[in-house]
């Protein structure tokens, strides 16, 4: 095998999710752009310096770079970049879970070469999708009529693309150091979301700005290249971590054993093989995590799940609760200047109230994005993962229906979602407590019951889109990619007349649409979103039905 | 159970003109096959032939695009739980869950299924020498593979489905395992086994199908098979052979001829050969043999399209 071979070998099982990217993010600045065009910006001039930063908006407001920092800036960002991360994370780790490391270096190649050459297919994909996103802006803002030509959309371009990188060979060094690619995604992830937030919510602290400069992201858009250019300085710091992170990657990589498809012993492992305390736990569990499909699938999940509550609970919850105590008093009522149009982006809600910051911080994205996370990712492997991996045939053989598995693994991922909102929900209200901020607790759980509804109805379409390919990466791009473009259009429509029109066919729109958080719960709402849900789930049923059960992956 | 006392006597497994294209690709053509209760039926063919598809369409993964199939009496679509109740399974390149051990792999399925005997799943174990403590995942494919059939025994089904299911056994537990498909059918309980190795088919099947190109070649008994006398026979002669003439005597296959040797297979009347080969030519050796299903095998296959 030829350096050729592995690197064409890589990007053709890759370009699909890049190129899904590009052209969403693409769409989303078309959107934005044109919605931007028709309102008016002179009040962002007037927002304290540090809220803009917090928003993403440069010194010097205007269409273009509301528009390009945006969609670019954060959105953008954060999806080239986690994009960046699963393909870093597949690279070596995957490769070893799949069984396929030890064919591919029976060639005559180092392990160091297959490393490179991976590192050097994921460059290519990700300068190329940079490339896909920035080349329709010029063209976009020509054709929309907006001005962009004070704005350094190169320098951004730049930006984002150093950054994606990083995280990419962060992922890939965690997988080759330890080759496991759960690890890898996980750790990842969680760099990337806590970096994500410090670097928005620590200027908001009074004697702790500077700390952002220890997160990563800080390097990508403190600087905001977008107004003011490439930052050199910024870029090399991140270069120069993805050189040391790469470093490291060959240096663990070279020095372990490589995994087979094992799948390496963890705690629990450890605790069931002492005798003693195997006896006490088969006593008090049983064998638990395969007495059923919907248990083994709980099993399957219990991390993704218990990760995110806990983000859920501690960062989301708990500690904005406290953080918003704290905020000094002129900066509260500098919140009454904000435009309300500017703070429907960000999911609505006056910051004046801790109703409205909670609703700001943690519901308008994060809440829903949180369950979406885990009933996706539970909706698309419910199926095409047992497809992909082969074990769907020896599940058929048993005498259960089709629709009993589909169900099981529905109410399963039903059950995980609602766990994600009942930590939301508990976070918050303690943090609600702790700060003294006297919101009422049947207005969050409404809030959190419409979150996972909301959030269900996407873990449903992943669910459908999984019964009807078979393809896990299908159905979570695909429910990934719709929720993304639902939820610009609900955050946009309060914005623009064109589309507040058509804003009822997002199901953002029952989320948040009613202020649950101040008005408590709208009903017709939550029965909207669950009917959606089961319509969902009802047709992934009859689609599972219908279809030849796919061999390979 | 009545439908498996009813249907002792007649069809395991029934198939009417199944047929399977995906897309415009043949999978296979209107496969008619009978398995009878009580019996190993051998399913051969090389790789690509059909075997697993028709396997997967007995099994309702994949849907039949013309053509019924009974399992039991029962149809394999309409009534696939009923089907599944009877049913053992281990599909081609066998995959399981690799983060469960191979008992927490048998507990999940038997959870599913019920009426799991432990103490048969220890004997089961015991006999194919199997590690259940250890997670699939850190298991060797052999050993993988004897969880896999462990399962698809240990409810002591009527019908066994197996596609394959020697791969990566040593010849110890294949003998182990070809003793007990034969107390399987010992208890009236019915074998389905589709492989490409003719000698391990040879050992343990009652009747043989071939496939090829998706096309049901032939089903015989593996008696009827061997009583064909089809021999392998081998001539030198005294001077350089030609083909043509021995292929133009009846019952000669598969002519080879390498100069003054030729080889071929042969079906009839020794004394017939003999004079047509002594006609022509002067013998110096001979040497026969009696050819096994390998043969048998490819004469099927080459007889088709001469290839």
């Amino acid at each position: 095998m030829t350096l050729a071979n592995i690197f064409t070998n890589t990007l053709r099982d890759r370009w699909l999710s890049w190129t899904i990217s590009a052209a969403s993010l693409t769409l989303l600045l078309l959107f934005g752009m044109s919605v931007y065009r028709d309102i008016d910006l002179s009040i962002y001039a007037e927002l304290p310096v540090a809220f803009r930063s917090l928003l993403g908006i440069g010194d010097e407001v205007d269409v273009g770079g509301l528009a390009v920092g945006y969609v670019f800036g954060s959105f953008g960002a954060v999806v080239v970049a986690v994009v960046a991360l699963v393909m870093g994370s597949a690279a070596i780790a995957g490769e070893e879970r799949n069984g396929t490391m030890g064919i591919l270096l029976a060639n005559p190649k180092s392990r160091t070469h297959v490393l490179l050459t991976k590192v050097a297919a994921l460059a290519l994909l990700c300068a190329a999708t940079v490339v896909a996103m920035w080349a329709p802006v010029h063209p976009i803002a020509a054709i929309l009529n907006v001005e962009i030509g004070g704005l350094h959309v190169e320098a951004l371009a730049l930006h984002l693309y150093v950054n994606a990188l990083f995280y990419g060979i962060l992922a890939l060094a965690i997988g080759s150091a330890t080759g496991n690619r759960d690890t890898a995604i996980g750790a990842t992830a969680g760099i990337l979301t806590l970096s994500f937030f410090a670097v928005g919510l620590l200027p908001l602290v009074p004697g702790l700005e500077d700390l952002r400069m220890a997160f990563p992201w800080h390097y990508f858009d403190g600087s905001e290249p977008v107004y003011n250019g490439i930052a050199w300085g910024h870029l090399l710091v991140l270069i120069g971590a993805s050189a040391a992170l790469l470093a490291a990657a060959n240096f663990g990589l070279n020095r372990r054993d490589l995994r087979g498809q094992s799948v390496g012993t963890t705690m629990l492992d450890r605790i069931r093989g002492n005798p003693l305390l195997n006896r006490l736990i088969g006593q008090l569990a049983g064998s638990a995590r395969v007495s059923s499909i919907w248990i083994k699938t709980a099993s399957d999940y219990q991390t993704l799940l218990l990760i995110t509550a806990a983000a859920m609970f501690l960062v989301m919850g708990v500690l904005l609760g406290p953080m918003y105590a704290s905020l000094p008093e002129e900066t509260l009522s500098a919140f009454d200047a904000f435009p309300e149009e500017l703070l429907a982006l960000f999911g609505g809600g006056s910051l004046s109230t801790p109703e409205g910051w909670y609703t700001l911080e943690t519901f308008g994205l994060m809440a829903p994005l949180s369950v979406i996370l885990v009933t996706a990712v539970m909706g698309a492997g419910a199926l095409a993962g047992e497809e992909s991996r082969r074990t769907m045939a020896l599940l058929l053989s048993n005498p259960i229906p089709r629709s009993r598995i589909v169900l099981e693994k529905a109410a399963t991922m039903v059950l995980f979602g609602t766990a994600v909102g009942a930590a939301t929900f508990a976070g918050v209200t303690l943090g609600s407590v702790l700060g003294n901020l006297g919101m009422s607790v049947g207005n969050i759980a409404a809030t959190a019951t419409l979150q996972v509804l909301v959030g269900l109805v996407f873990g449903a379409l992943a669910l459908t889109l999984s019964a009807a390919t078979g393809r896990s990466g299908v159905a979570v791009t695909g429910a990934a990619g719709i929720a993304l473009v639902m939820h610009l259009l609900t955050s946009l429509a309060d914005i623009s007349d064109a589309l507040s029109a058509v804003e009822w066919l997002s199901p953002f729109y029952y989320y948040l649409g009613s202020d649950p958080l101040v008005e408590g719960m709208n009903w017709g709402d939550a029965v909207a979103l669950a009917v959606l849900a089961l319509v969902l789930i009802g047709l992934s049923l009859a689609l599972f039905q219908r279809r030849d059960i796919r061999q390979t992956g | 159970m009545a439908t498996t006392s009813e249907d002792a006597a007649g069809a395991a497994i029934h198939t009417d003109g199944l047929t399977k294209y995906y897309g415009k690709n043949r999978g296979i053509e209107a496969l008619d096959l009978d398995v009878r209760a009580g019996e190993v039926f051998g399913f051969l063919g090389p790789n690509g032939a059909g075997k697993s598809t028709t396997i997967r369409t007995l099994l309702d993964e994949i849907r039949p695009t013309a053509g019924t199939a009974t399992i039991l009496g029962l149809d394999t679509h309409k009534e696939v739980v009923a089907i599944r109740r009877h049913l053992g399974y281990v599909p081609a390149d066998l995959a399981l869950y690799p983060s469960l051990t191979g008992r927490d792999t048998l507990t999940y399925f038997a959870n599913l299924r019920g009426g799991v005997d432990w103490s048969y799943v220890a004997e089961l174990a015991e006999r194919l020498d199997s590690d259940l403590s250890r997670k699939v995942g850190d298991l060797s494919t052999g050993n993988r593979q004897k969880v896999g059939l462990i399962q698809a025994f240990m409810n002591r089904p009527a019908l066994l489905i197996m596609d394959e299911p020697t791969s990566g056994l040593d010849p110890l537990v294949q003998r182990e395992f070809q003793a007990m498909l034969r107390e399987v059918t010992a208890e009236g309980r019915t074998v389905f086994l589709s492989s490409h190795s003719l000698s391990e088919v040879q050992r343990v099947a009652d009747r043989v199908g071939i496939i090829r190109d998706g096309f049901l070649v032939t089903v015989e008994t593996v008696t009827d098979l061997r009583a064909k006398a089809m021999r392998q026979v081998e001539f030198l002669l005294d001077s350089p052979a030609d083909a043509a003439v021995f292929e133009a005597i009846p019952g000669v296959r598969n002519v080879q001829v390498r100069d003054n040797l030729v080889e071929m297979t042969f079906e009839g009347d020794m004394g017939a050969l003999l004079k047509a080969a002594t006609d022509r030519f002067g013998i110096e050796d001979i040497r026969t043999s009696e050819a096994d299903l390998e043969e048998i095998f490819l004469t099927y296959y080459q007889s088709d399209e001469g290839k």
